[in-house]
């Protein structure tokens, strides 16, 4: 008897354990009716008059510290080459191990250029780059004008598509190579200069220092941008040199390889950047950047919840430049409102890009949800956004829109926004 | 797994049958919950029952004269010793609206009591019980228009917690066929609720809002218990509750009234081993504003046998507080159940089978719920 009174209550004990293990409260819900009476209210608005107090800086990022050099040949638009300077050699070599002396180098037998591409026009055919020679001391204030007669004699030129088509991108005839790095998606071109115009490059004087121009070509209006040092991968010179042992009466030249690196590198170009005026302008080098004041009402700012804004920007004149040269423009909200000087907030999470395009004027849009969900979030921050290109200062490409003065074309922001819901009615 | 929200003691999935019937026997330490339904969706709630699991086994009809359920504080003059009860609830439900059906589940442990002799023949009692339920989760699909587009999206609408009835009620026996009883009952509770929505387009970001409701009121009641017959028994009961006060933080959103409650019940013993009651209650809801009904509820029940092992049967219908429409929706139900003394009937485990149909403004359900209680004499 016992027993089974036991067995009952572990029964309903267990079923009651059992059923208790199943809540499911969700249900399609049948409205009005048998819906809550509250509702979410969902505002679409633009803010035509929000933006105020922009205006435009320029030399944030100068060319020659850009992470790109951009060379770009489009007739009547741009002109722009690359510049570079590369390192000197030592005078001479230990050739024996235990030697206190060095042997000096007494010429060159060839040398290897390697030259990075990190965006090309794949739409057009039979790029081209033609090397020339430049006289070492160029440096950043070295401009277009200064150089363009040194643009007169070619050192070497190479097909790129034609050298890429062959088997490995190798040239057996030149000593030319090209091959794109399957991580990086860059496309490395190595040109080999020969003892024929190696002597020509290498001076004892200037110690194998070396200033090269660079220009590209196509069969359409083309535009390339070289990796520079700043990005970790400028242009790289290898020396197949000549040393004289100096044992005794022996002067037999044992031929080394020296490796010199890219001390300087930059781009010149034509026409120069127009200086700013009352646009709002971005890119171009040195790089602009443009300040945009927001005040968000309160009733959005404090109680309703951003689900989507766009920067609205109507560009006063069109993008020039190659149509390879389109690039991104950033928004970013900065940490402290100093005007020019304001320091930007970089976090991925909290930057809103979008794609300019050469030659468009259509209106911009940049979602910029990202950055008034982050105002929103914290009132401590300044409504305060930055709109800067992605890879400042590597390309002369510059953008300008209408500034907040021009009423009719404005900076504009449209937010979609949900107010804040009635919790607590029935 | 047991978690309290909002105030409530509510029961989730992956639960441990030992830990399941450990959280029964102590879930009286708090605020309880009880069934929930769409109809109390667009209102205030879904009101809750004062029945122990006894009563409920009996449709609600001995719900007056059952010294633990908390409807009745007359009925407490009978108790012959401290007693403690508690009572869990699962739910299976079918809702049926526009030709679909959505099945839900839930598991509820709506009522807990204390109750003894303190002196003389003056009994005090108190406990919780639900007074309203507001958990719920509403899922909607539609679109709008934004920046020239029809944008679909998918609403999600929750609330989870209600109103707790705490109750200190006293009875006291003034002759050998009458006694009385008086309670006041304080109505606490709170509801978290969230508000979301996210667009097929995932442009525009995902809306989630959310916030904590808290809910007040006061109320009390009064009972009267008369042997008009050595086995005929009348009970008559009245309660009033003021108003109930929604609050976001310490701001009042809404103030709403309560119903008066009114109601009375008869039980015939004929034999020691059968015993029949009736039971009628109207309370005035309709003061809680649009949407809302007066309600008049009935039920009847037999308990057979006497002892530790007796079989309960009842029947209830009546009408639900807030629906839509220009009618109360209705409500119809069926239950039957048992129990079993142990410990020489120092504790009693009452199980208990209820089906209800509700109708009302094109929607109808039907609930299936397992009740378990359980009584202790120490």
């Amino acid at each position: 008897m016992r027993a089974l009174r036991v067995a009952w209550l572990a029964a309903t004990l267990g079923a009651g354990a059992t059923a208790a293990c199943v809540d499911r409260a969700t249900s399609p819900g049948t409205c009005p009716s048998f819906c809550p009476s509250g509702a979410i209210d969902v505002v679409d608005a633009v803010l035509g008059t929000s933006i105020a107090r922009d205006s435009a800086f320029r030399g944030y990022v100068f060319p020659d510290h850009a992470v790109a050099m951009t060379a770009a040949d489009v007739r009547g638009v741009v002109d722009s080459r690359a510049i570079l300077r590369t390192s000197a050699l030592v005078s001479g070599l230990v050739l024996n191990t235990g030697d206190t002396t060095t042997s000096p180098l007494v010429g060159a037998d060839s040398m290897k250029l390697t030259l990075t591409i990190t965006r090309r026009d794949t739409a057009t055919h039979n790029l081209t780059l033609k090397l020339y020679r430049l006289p070492v001391t160029i440096d950043s204030t070295t401009t277009f004008a200064d150089v363009e007669s040194a643009f007169a004699d070619t050192l070497r030129a190479v097909n790129v598509d034609a050298l890429l088509a062959k088997p490995g991108g190798v040239d057996s005839a030149t000593g030319d190579q090209a091959a794109i790095d399957t991580t990086s998606k860059f496309l490395k071109v190595t040109l080999k200069l020969d003892s024929r115009l190696v002597d020509t490059l290498y001076v004892p004087g200037d110690s194998g220092k070396l200033g090269i121009g660079v220009r590209v070509g196509a069969d359409a209006p083309t535009s390339v941008a070289f990796c520079t040092r700043e990005n970790g991968c400028g242009a790289t010179v290898a020396w197949f040199v000549k040393v004289d042992s100096i044992k005794g009466t022996d002067t037999t030249l044992i031929h080394k390889q020296l490796a010199a690196v890219t001390l300087f590198d930059n781009y010149v170009f034509y026409p120069p950047t127009p200086p700013l005026d009352s646009t709002l302008a971005v890119g171009g080098a040195p790089s602009a950047r443009s300040i945009l004041r927001v005040a968000l009402p309160r009733a959005i700012r404090d109680s309703s919840q951003i689900i989507r804004a766009t920067l609205i920007l109507v560009p006063a004149v069109p993008v020039q430049g190659a149509p390879s040269d389109s690039f991104v423009v950033e928004a970013h909200t900065v940490l402290a409102d100093f005007g020019a000087k304001s320091p930007l907030f970089f976090d991925a999470t909290r930057t809103d890009t979008t794609f300019v395009r050469v030659g468009a004027t259509d209106t911009v849009r940049i979602e910029v949800t990202n950055l008034l969900q982050f105002w929103t979030s914290d009132s401590t921050r300044p409504e305060v956004m930055m709109l800067r290109s992605q890879g400042e200062g590597g390309h002369p490409s510059e953008i300008r829109f209408y500034p907040s003065a021009a009423a009719a074309y404005r900076p504009a922001l449209r937010i979609t926004y949900a107010r804040r819901f009635p919790f607590g009615e029935p | 797994m047991i978690r309290a929200r909002g105030g409530l003691l509510v029961a989730t999935c992956m639960v441990s049958p030992a830990l399941t019937g450990g959280a029964m026997l102590t879930a009286g330490a708090m605020p309880l919950a009880a069934q929930d339904s769409q109809f109390g969706i667009r209102g205030l709630g879904t009101p809750g029952r004062f029945e122990t699991v006894r009563a409920r086994s009996t449709g609600g009809a001995f719900a007056p004269f059952d010294p633990m359920s908390p409807l009745v504080e007359a009925s407490l003059a009978d108790l012959p010793q401290l007693t403690a009860t508690a009572m869990g609830g699962t739910s299976y439900r079918a809702a049926e609206a526009a030709g679909a059906t959505t099945s839900l589940r839930a598991s509820r442990f709506p009522v807990m009591g204390l109750a003894g002799p303190v002196f003389g023949h003056l009994v005090l009692g108190g406990g919780f019980t639900t007074y309203l339920d507001r958990t719920w989760d509403v899922t909607l699909r539609d679109s709008m228009l934004l920046r020239g587009t029809m944008q679909p999206y998918s609403d999600e609408l929750t609330s989870d917690g209600g109103v707790a009835d705490l109750r200190l009620a006293a009875a006291l026996r003034v002759g050998s066929r009458f006694a009385l009883g008086a309670a006041v009952h304080v109505l606490s509770g709170s509801t978290r609720e969230t508000a979301g929505r996210t667009f097929d387009d995932t442009a525009y970001h995902a809306i989630k809002q959310s916030d904590e409701v808290r809910y007040d009121g006061v109320g009390v009641s009064g009972s009267a218990l008369l042997d008009l017959l050595p086995a005929l028994r009348l009970t008559v009961f009245a309660r009033s509750d003021n108003r109930l006060r929604a609050r976001l933080g310490d701001v009042v959103t809404t103030q709403t009234d309560l119903p008066n409650t009114v109601g009375g019940g008869l039980r015939w013993a004929p034999s020691p081993s059968v015993r029949l009651a009736g039971a009628l209650t109207r309370r005035t809801w309709a003061t809680a504003g649009a949407g809302a009904f007066n309600t008049l509820s009935w039920s009847a029940g037999l308990e057979v046998g006497s002892g530790f092992s007796p079989l309960r049967l009842g029947a209830r219908g009546g009408q639900l507080p807030f629906g839509a429409g220009a009618a109360a929706p209705t409500e119809l139900g069926l239950a039957a159940g048992t129990g079993r003394a142990f410990a020489r009937g120092r504790a009693l485990v009452d199980v208990g089978l209820e089906h209800l149909e509700r109708k009302g403004g094109g929607l109808s359900e039907r609930v299936w719920t397992f009740l378990l209680g359980l009584t202790v004499r120490p």
